[in-house]
């Protein structure tokens, strides 16, 4: 049977409520200044929402080299399919517009909202402010937009200027207008049709050649996969760690991190042993194939449920 | 007839398809052309496992009418029949990792205008979060007299409205900006789905914490790994925005925002934050990374358009498609879909010349504004090849343009927002491919 709660304690607390001023219909909580400020992460343009804290562009380096290179390059110009985050000034007008925090990003909040929200991509929200003055500094010193001695603060930060800001404008569609002719309304003369490039089409569906590289949709079987049917009972408990914080670099064999299943890349590292590796996925390391952010970059796992992955 | 082979299409396209891998050309097309000619007469083998297929036919007794079915509640939420194939799917060459991914609702598979929970389209940035709706709260803050925090019983106390929307995420055809790439209607089109959305206005819960004057922008922000947040203008809010927490009959699909989503009707999918957690009213927008970095459109002239919210009128033939190539001559009806941002259909055109003679059609029954509307044409096909294409007009007055007019204002790199009309060409052995006329 479904039991309600203890309703004498609710109406007490709507009370409560109720001497703050309810709203219309009375219902909820007011959310105390405490809830809001642990929540409240948004940073705008004007500055609004930056916190205390500073951070240098040198500072900066070793963190974007340990968390964030290994998907977006040493020099921002992405590993694989992972995004370029600089180069492409005046790229934007020609056949090959390459849109970058450089070269299209209006405003530097933005960017440090944004690392502090949702990057690393394994591990979001695990930045310190000071790393994010930092990380955000150097991310714009490699776009050439501050010089290498900046030091990102609130001001600092508020008042760096973005080149492409000016080249925004609001929506101004319906920008085409066309009519509903009904007969003779186009000449077939004139027609020239276009099909379709041959092999872009995922197959495992229907129809399709290969026309072109394999990597292009061969790849789609999910690495995971094997995971799931190799793993044993006892290494199951890892596979929730693995799945939220090193499956993004392991499960596709990004930037050099050898693949779950990818027998050849794994078998050097488990004859130096278990205990060697997992000591280096808990500290961090720069190895022969790239850099291995410490904890997979989720500094939030414990030591065991690291060895566990 | 038709019906009887329809559920183990997919797997005889799939089987043709595996077997016409290694060709090229000519080779390739004939047997496609060849393989899709048989599939009537395989596919009746195929569908009934074992047994004779003539078993089951008339004047038989059919195999599963001579004892008793499963009963009630063997499962107590059901799934669909063994015989359907219908699944969402993706590009993988088009994301470096699945959980920034995206994936399509299979149009081709669907009947009326309802997408069923399963399919709806996947667009994620961080991945489904697995949130407990006990412990998940919406926070309402900023410029406002009272900020709230809710539980989800506290928001289901509002109330609430039900209303069929579509959502559509505004790169739906962004890959074919440049040229047809996409044999496959769920590709072209399939950033697209339509539910029964459940929950309260906004504007309702606006005047409960009530807006002071300066507020002109709300922030709505996601619970996910993305953190996903966007800017709404207050004046879509107070329109016809709401707070959902049901779809289609039942709770939110993870996979839409469980257990709490916001709906824009009619604007692009991405302002329709989901896992809910905070509204945050302002003075003025964010210009956070998908306001600015995505979800612009960059114009030939090297600037870019910003806050194009508005899903603007579109419409597609989904049978027949690629997926669905024409099977018999004699008689056929023409289907398809339309929709707006702006509102309803008013009228909806087929053309099977390449867009020189048009024909009205009729719309279906449900004519509902931001939502998913029918079209059918019956007319008959008799192997000749058609340039077919479908014109929609809403209630604005808007006739959805032909490529050439986009590409002409705004040239090939927007990604977003590409509304235009589509053409398939259907050849004379019934098969239909993707082209574009320029
Ligand atoms: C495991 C790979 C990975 C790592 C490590 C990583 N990122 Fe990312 N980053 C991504 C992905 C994937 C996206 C795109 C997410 C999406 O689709 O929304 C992204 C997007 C970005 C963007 C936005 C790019 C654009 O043009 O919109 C920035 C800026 C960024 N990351 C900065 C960082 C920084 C700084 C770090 C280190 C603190 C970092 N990233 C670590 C994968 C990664
Ligand atoms: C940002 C990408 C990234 C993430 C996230 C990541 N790794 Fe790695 N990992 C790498 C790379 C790159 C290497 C290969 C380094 C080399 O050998 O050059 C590696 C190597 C390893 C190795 C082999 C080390 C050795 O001794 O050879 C282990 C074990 C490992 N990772 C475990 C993990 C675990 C467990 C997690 C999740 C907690 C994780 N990784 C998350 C990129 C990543």
């Amino acid at each position: 049977m479904f039991k309600l709660p203890n309703l004498a304690v609710a109406a007490a607390a709507i009370v409560l409520a109720g001497a703050v001023q309810a709203g219309p219909l009375g219902i909820g909580s007011t959310a105390t200044p405490e809830m809001i400020a642990g929540w409240d992460i948004d940073i705008r343009p004007d500055g609004m929402g930056l916190p205390p804290g500073r951070g240098s562009v040198a500072e900066g380096e070793p963190l974007y080299e340990a968390k964030c290179a290994s998907c977006h390059g040493l020099f921002g110009e992405g590993e694989g399919r992972w995004p370029i985050l600089a180069g492409g000034e005046g790229t934007l007008d020609t056949l090959h517009p390459e849109k970058t925090v450089g070269s299209y990003w209006p405003y530097a909040s933005t960017l440090w909202d944004y690392i502090h929200r949702a990057m690393p991509y394994p591990a979001p929200q695990s930045l310190t402010d000071d790393e994010t003055y930092a990380i955000s500094a150097y991310v714009l010193y490699l776009n050439d937009i501050v010089d290498d001695d900046f030091v990102a603060d609130r001001e600092s930060f508020a008042a760096v200027k973005m080149p492409n800001e000016p080249n925004f404008y609001i929506d101004n569609r319906p920008d085409v207008q066309n009519t509903r002719c009904m007969e003779n309304c186009a000449d077939p003369a004139n027609f020239t049709i276009v099909t379709t490039i041959n092999g872009v089409t995922p197959t495992g569906h229907f129809k399709e050649d290969s026309g072109v590289a394999a990597n292009h949709y061969g790849d789609s079987e999910p690495a995971v996969k094997a995971v799931e049917v190799a793993m044993s009972d006892a290494a199951t408990a890892g596979k929730s760690v693995y799945d939220k914080a090193c499956q993004a670099c392991h499960g596709m064999g990004v930037a050099g991190a050898p693949k779950v299943g990818d027998a050849s890349a794994w078998v050097d590292r488990i004859q130096t042993g278990m205990a060697s590796m997992s000591s280096n996925a808990i500290n961090g390391y720069q190895g022969p194939n790239g850099v291995m952010p410490a904890k997979g970059g989720n500094m939030s796992l414990s030591d065991e449920e690291v060895s566990m992955a | 007839m038709t019906k009887l082979y329809e559920p183990s299409l997919p797997k005889l396209m799939e089987a043709i398809a595996t077997e016409a891998k290694g060709m090229r050309g000519m080779d390739r097309r004939n047997f496609l052309k060849g393989g899709i000619a048989a599939v009537a007469g395989l596919s009746s083998v195929q569908m009934i496992p074992k047994a004779n297929a003539s078993a089951n036919l008339p004047p038989n007794l059919p195999e599963w009418q001579s004892y008793l079915g499963r009963g009630v509640v063997a499962k107590p939420y059901g799934d669909p029949s063994e015989f359907e194939d219908l699944q969402r799917r993706t590009v993988p060459w088009l994301t470096a990792d699945a959980a920034s991914s995206i994936s399509m609702t299979p149009l081709q598979d669907l009947e009326g205008i309802i997408t069923p929970s399963g399919v709806v389209f996947e667009r994620y940035h961080g991945g489904i979060p697995n949130v407990n709706p006990d412990q998940h709260r919406l926070i309402i803050h900023g410029l406002v007299e009272r900020p709230l925090v809710l539980t989800m019983d506290d928001l289901r106390r509002f109330p609430s409205v039900s209303q069929i929307r579509f959502i559509e995420c505004p790169a739906n055809g962004g890959m074919e900006w440049r040229g047809a790439q996409m044999e496959a209607l769920q590709f072209t089109h399939g950033m697209l789905s339509c539910c029964e959305w459940t929950g309260v206005k906004l504007s309702t819960l606006l005047e409960e914490v009530g807006v002071k004057p300066e507020g002109k922008w709300i922030l709505a922000e996601g619970a996910d790994a993305a953190g996903m947040s966007r800017s709404i203008p207050l004046e879509k809010a107070l329109d016809d925005t709401i707070i959902a927490w049901g779809q289609n009959g039942e709770a939110l699909r993870p996979e839409q925002g469980y257990p709490l989503r916001m709906l824009n009707p009619g604007w692009e999918g991405n302002t329709s934050v989901k896992w809910l957690r905070r509204l945050e009213i302002g003075d003025q927008p964010w210009h956070h990374r998908e306001e600015t970095s995505k979800y612009t459109d960059l114009m030939p002239d090297g600037r870019s358009r910003r806050f194009t919210y508005e899903q603007e009128c579109n419409s597609v033939v989904t049978s027949p498609c690629p997926e669905k190539p024409l099977m018999q001559r004699g008689f056929v009806e023409i289907r398809g879909l339309a929709w707006s941002g702006r509102g309803k259909i008013k009228a909806v055109d087929v053309s099977l010349d390449g867009g020189v003679n048009w024909q009205r059609t009729e719309l279906g029954e449900l004519v509902i504004p931001k939502a998913l509307t029918q079209f059918s044409l019956k007319t008959q096909w008799n192997g000749e090849p058609w340039l077919l294409q479908s014109r929609a007009i809403d209630e604005t007055g808007y006739v959805q343009p032909t490529l050439k007019q986009l590409r002409d204002e705004r040239g090939g790199w927007s990604i977003y927002h590409k509304n235009s009309i589509h053409t398939w060409n259907v050849t004379e052995s019934g098969e239909v491919f993707n082209v574009q006329i320029t």
